[in-house]
């Protein structure tokens, strides 16, 4: 009886072999979740605020345009265009949104949405060349990126 | 046979493998970026070339023009801000008092909003923003809700989907963006 009372007090501690598992468990997680961002951005873009602003759906249609002044000085004080790899110029985009439309599936191509992440500086007449083109190339739905302002 | 007994007593230590784990952890939790991707969500018209122009009654357009100084005409009437934009747009929707001078019906109302090249894309998103609040607004009050909270409706859930389709039932949201003059 006396050395079966001193066995269950042993025993009493609690275990922390199980804290690694938990911490492994979170770990692979955010290792699969995880976007690794590979490149810089080539432009520089504060997006503007606005109160009414509502979440795009269906992630995988997303495509991002960037419109900012450029990252490196030397490429002058005017904004460009950036889809997060490369400069564009105003008269690629039609060919960069069939580019991008090509790699959805059928169904989908029409409701690409192309995220426009401008700076709050940029004059409307450059936004309004970029619609134009991306209306002329199909690519209608456009979400203007903007930061919630509470 | 002393060894033996402590090997069985003593398991390799594994209390660190937490904190390895923890390091490990918080570098992926630094480096990650959650995509966010929240905004003003339009559709554009049509390429013009191919879509034919319709006349709209004068009555049914509720202009806003921004000048390269960033001023606002609503309605032919210069503005020097955005106060109470979003319940003169309301107004001219829902036009509950059947004026002559406002939308004949929600379903025809146009919102036309018209810059300048020289415009700041901040000035457009600030006013794009109150007409779309006036639209939200419009749509929550059919279904007893605020404009916020039928933004933030869950459209998988199918009770607030149908509440989400019952509020902008009939009424689209004409936002006609126009080309800029030079």
């Amino acid at each position: 009886m006396k050395s079966f009372k001193r066995k269950t007090i042993v025993n009493a501690e609690i275990s922390t072999a199980s804290l690694p598992d938990i911490v492994f468990l979170l770990l692979f997680f955010f290792m699969v979740t995880a976007v690794i961002r590979t490149d810089e951005n080539l432009v520089k873009y504060e997006v503007p605020k606005a109160k009414h602003i509502n979440k795009a759906e269906m992630k995988t249609l997303i495509r991002e345009l960037q419109v900012g002044l450029p990252a490196n000085a030397r490429l002058g004080t005017e904004p460009l265009i950036s889809d997060g790899s490369h400069y564009l110029k105003i008269n690629e985009l039609v060919q960069w949104v069939n580019q991008e439309k090509a790699t959805l599936p059928e169904p989908y191509k029409d409701q690409m949405i192309i995220v426009l992440k401008a700076d709050e500086a940029v004059k409307m007449g450059l936004i309004a060349d970029i619609q134009q083109e991306l209306r002329k190339s199909n690519a209608r739905k456009v979400l203007y990126r903007s930061k919630e302002n509470i | 046979m002393k060894i033996t007994r402590k090997l069985n007593q003593e398991p390799v230590n594994t209390g660190s493998m937490a904190d390895i784990a923890f390091l490990l952890l918080i570098f992926f939790l630094v480096s990650t970026t959650i995509l966010q991707e929240k905004g003003l969500m339009i559709t554009l018209p049509p390429d013009q070339e191919k879509q034919p122009v319709m006349p709209v009654n004068d009555r049914n357009l509720f202009k806003i023009s921004i000048n390269s100084k960033n001023q606002f005409l609503i309605q032919d009437e210069p503005r020097g801000d955005l106060a109470g934009l979003k319940a003169d747009v309301k107004m001219f929707i829902l036009n509950p008092a059947a004026a002559n001078d406002l939308a004949e019906s929600p379903k025809k109302a146009i919102v036309s909003l018209k810059s300048n090249r020289g415009t700041d894309y901040a000035a457009f998103i600030a006013v794009l923003d109150e007409v779309k609040g006036a639209y939200y607004d419009i749509y929550g009050e059919r279904v007893g809700l605020s404009g916020d909270q039928y933004r933030h409706l869950d459209l998988d859930n199918p009770r607030q989907l149908a509440l989400y389709e019952k509020g902008k039932e009939g009424i689209p949201m004409n936002i006609s963006i126009a080309e800029p003059n030079k």
